[in-house]
């Protein structure tokens, strides 16, 4: 789909796929560290329940995956591993950096091993800050991702800051 | 003994001494004995902080052999932990502090080096814990190691747990380990330079940019401001 | 090898046996199966490199430091109330309990005891992040031996003990609310009827694993007699918890190890049993849940009135000495020692984690055994990835 990407499809048409593409976004399961489980909480459990956003936990593969979530402290001997699977994930593809590890180093800012922040290695849609932060906190870096979503022009999505959950 | 080495005995003994009589720990203190008979010339010192816990430093040499005589003699079959202690007189992690951090001057740079419990002589020091589950009694093992890239008998013939410990603290101290069948990094990654948890080894996001400082200390419950300000640098 | 061990090898032999036959045929050769390091069975980022010969393991080497955060260095930079908040996040399930044995050993070194409240609270609060924690193991391990629905229930109940800590501490996963000489606030009015209310659900939680999962056959048939530990074996490797009382080693820190916590006025029972299997382990967990809850309830109804906190100096500076303190974690025997040297900041502070030395039997554990029982293994080492790389 080549056309999506260039730009070259006529407004109504764009707007139709992207209402498509918000609504069913995949996410790779990617857990890292302590904010995992509280992804899982988020998109496993009852009360948080994300598939109700339309978003797809289920790809065990990035192959599969429209979205992925840096839940967790990056360390420098993992960050080969985020980035290979990164690159695997088929254009247009959406990051979010959850918690404060994975946006800045969070606690172990000055550790030897940690890498300080994750968009130092691949680049971040949104930012949703805590440690960890709450399910009601990445549901919302979610929300406000679609809303991105849905108003998306191809040719310009590099050229957008990230969000930062609030 | 050195001198600093009994400075920090005595202060151990102080704190004992508020009770009437002071407790003697009959089980630890056999045990003890008892190791010191077996080691002979391997035992160097042994501390007993009484119904709690008690340490006991042994020569590189007698490394391996204790283990062995804690196995079999004495029950210690649990496997608790092993690592080191780099004694080095280190200014670290001090002179990278906001000047707000130093709340007082008393706590000057160490030159001498200084060792805890059980005393000690050389840089670093092995430390290892056993424990015996049956008697629920536990005992700190230490060893001076000679050098700056010490080499000693690894423990896995006695306690294969020990495998893993020796391989961290082999990339976090430079020490390796004789016969130890897989003496290959653990945690780092393999193009990773120098032994973090060495005193000289510094962290560099600190220096990059120093750690604001204590900003914000919280008060304890039940306290206001007033209270603080006095009772703070007391006791 | 005892007796266990060696029956463990024999039928193993005669897998082999069988294999062999069909070996012949099929003419399988060696192959290097990459598991993770992002692997959904493994609780974060282990990696474990698995040599097999068709469908049997002949080595598993774990790979790790995929997680490693250098704690141990960390606390050589930050003072006292600093660490607690580092070392939260080491079992991230059940952060309350790596704050304890720590804190426990700083007391030691300053000669401060906590209130009887505080203590009480404390041990309230302990039993509570084990409930946590060991809730999702029911769950997870269920989850991935197949069974999807567990899980869902696991996070369902698990949602109501974490909404009780955060009314609590006011951190629902790091509540970093345990203080040198006592905690930081006192219990919220109501907490204890709610707590009460939890407590219910989480037996029921229990009743419903208990139908659902170990009243399975396919679970049964999928963990019993796989991964058989002998005890002599564990004690060898450090394990300790719940994996070492599942192969009978009849030894609980709560009870034998009495620092600083209150188990000891409590009345309740050590688990163990004598299989030393994963189904063993997973039925001495759901025990202990149990347990906890009961602990819990007696906790609530005797906790005594009187005040949260000792007297400390506002500044903490911790005398010059040493002292290592073990509790029972929800994984497992954690300690710590601390040698400090009277200052602000601990001289060295090692971290005695208990899955680092759990997970140290897997090469030994994994080998000789089929491939779907390497995920069974695993999951019921029950280990997280914060405590084995720290």
């Amino acid at each position: 789909m080549g056309l999506v990407e260039n730009g070259k499809l006529p407004g109504p048409l764009t707007k139709l796929l992207n209402i498509s593409r918000k609504y069913s976004l995949w996410v790779y399961q990617w857990g890292l560290a302590c904010c995992a489980i509280e992804m899982g909480a988020a998109f496993a459990s009852p009360r948080y329940d994300v598939m109700r956003l339309g978003v797809i936990p289920f790809p065990a593969s990035p192959r599969q995956a429209d979205l992925v979530v840096i839940s967790g402290t990056v360390t420098d001997k993992m960050a080969p591993a985020v980035r290979r699977l990164y690159e695997q994930m088929p254009e247009p593809k959406y990051v979010i950096s959850m918690g404060s590890c994975a946006n800045c180093g969070g606690p172990y800012w000055d550790s030897y091993s940690v890498t300080k922040g994750v968009d130092q290695i691949i680049p971040v849609d949104v930012y949703v800050p805590g440690c960890p932060p709450r399910p009601e906190a990445l549901l919302e870096g979610i929300v406000l991702l679609q809303e991105r979503i849905a108003s998306e022009d191809m040719t310009d999505r590099w050229n957008r800051d990230p969000i930062v959950v609030t | 003994m050195s001198s600093p080495d009994t400075n920090a005995e005595e202060i151990i003994e102080e704190s004992i001494e508020p009770q009437e009589e002071p407790i003697i720990d009959e089980k630890r203190e056999a045990f003890v004995a008892s190791i010191k008979q077996d080691l002979g010339s391997g035992f160097i010192d042994s501390h007993i902080d009484p119904e709690i816990d008690v340490w006991i430093r042994v020569t590189q040499e007698a490394w391996l052999e204790t283990a062995k005589i804690l196995f079999e003699k004495h029950g210690m079959n649990f496997f608790n932990f092993l690592s080191a202690i780099d004694w080095k007189p280190s200014p670290f992690g001090r002179e990278m502090d906001a000047a707000i951090d130093n709340v007082d001057d008393e706590v000057a740079v160490e030159t001498e080096m200084e060792w805890g419990v059980a005393g000690g002589e050389k840089r670093f020091q092995l430390l290892a814990r056993v424990h015996n589950p049956v008697a629920n009694m536990g005992v700190n093992l230490k060893a001076d190691l000679e050098g700056d890239f010490p080499e000693v008998d690894t423990w896995t013939p006695v306690y294969p747990g020990a495998n893993w410990h020796e391989r961290e603290v082999m990339e976090m101290f430079g020490i390796s380990f004789k016969n130890h069948p897989n003496m290959v990094n653990l945690y780092l990654p393999t193009e990773f330079e120098g032994h973090p948890l060495r005193k000289d080894f510094p962290l560099l996001s600190r220096r990059a940019k120093p750690w604001p400082g204590i900003v914000d200390v919280e008060l304890m419950p039940g306290e206001n401001d007033d209270e603080t300000e006095e009772s703070g640098e007391e006791t | 090898m005892n007796s266990e061990a060696s029956t463990q090898q024999l039928s193993y032999i005669a897998n082999q046996a069988s294999d062999a036959r069909v070996n012949i045929e099929l003419e399988t050769e060696g192959m290097t199966l990459n598991l993770g390091p992002q692997h959904p069975a493994t609780h974060g980022t282990l990696r474990i490199i698995v040599r097999l010969d068709g469908e049997q393991v002949v080595s598993a080497e774990p790979v790790m430091g995929y997680m490693h955060r250098g704690y141990e260095k960390l606390t050589e930079v930050r003072t006292y109330p600093q660490v607690t908040t580092l070392v939260n996040r080491i079992d991230w399930l059940g952060s309350f309990a790596n704050e304890v044995p720590f804190i426990l050993a700083a007391e030691r070194l300053m000669e401060v005891e906590a209130p009887a409240r505080a203590q009480w609270i404390r041990t309230a609060l302990f039993e509570l992040s084990r409930i946590a924690n060991v809730v999702l193991f029911l769950g997870d391990m269920a989850v991935q031996l197949g069974a999807t629905t567990p899980v869902f229930y696991a996070f369902r109940d698990r949602e109501f003990v974490l909404n009780q800590i955060e009314s609590v501490t006011g951190g629902r996963f790091h509540p970093n609310f345990d203080r040198i000489g006592g905690i930081k606030d006192d219990l919220p009015k109501g907490w204890i009827q709610e707590t009460k209310d939890v407590l219910v659900r989480i037996h029921s939680f229990c009743e419903e694993m208990e139908d659902l999962v170990v009243g399975n056959e396919i679970f049964q048939t999928r963990t019993r007699g796989i991964g058989i530990i002998p005890a002599d074996t564990g004690l060898a490797y450090g394990l300790s918890g719940a994996n070492i009382r599942s192969s009978g080693v009849d030894w609980d820190l709560r009870r034998d190890g009495g620092v600083g916590l209150i188990h000891d006025q409590l009345d309740w029972k050590v688990w163990t049993h004598p299989d030393g299997d994963s189904f063993a382990r997973y039925w001495v967990r759901l025990q202990e849940v149990r347990e906890s809850c009961k602990m819990v309830g007696q906790i609530l109804d005797g906790i005594p009135s009187g005040p949260i906190m000792a007297k400390v100096p506002r500044i903490i500076k911790v005398p010059p000495g040493e002292a290592y303190v073990e509790t029972e974690n929800p994984l497992g025997v954690m300690g710590y020692y601390i040698v400090s040297k009277g200052d602000l900041v601990p001289y060295r502070v090692k971290i005695r984690s208990a899955s680092f030395n759990n997970v140290s039997i897997t090469p030994w554990v994994l080998k000789g055994v089929y491939v779907p029982d390497v995920i069974s293994i695993l999951a019921s080492l029950y280990f997280i990835l914060g405590d084995i790389d720290r």
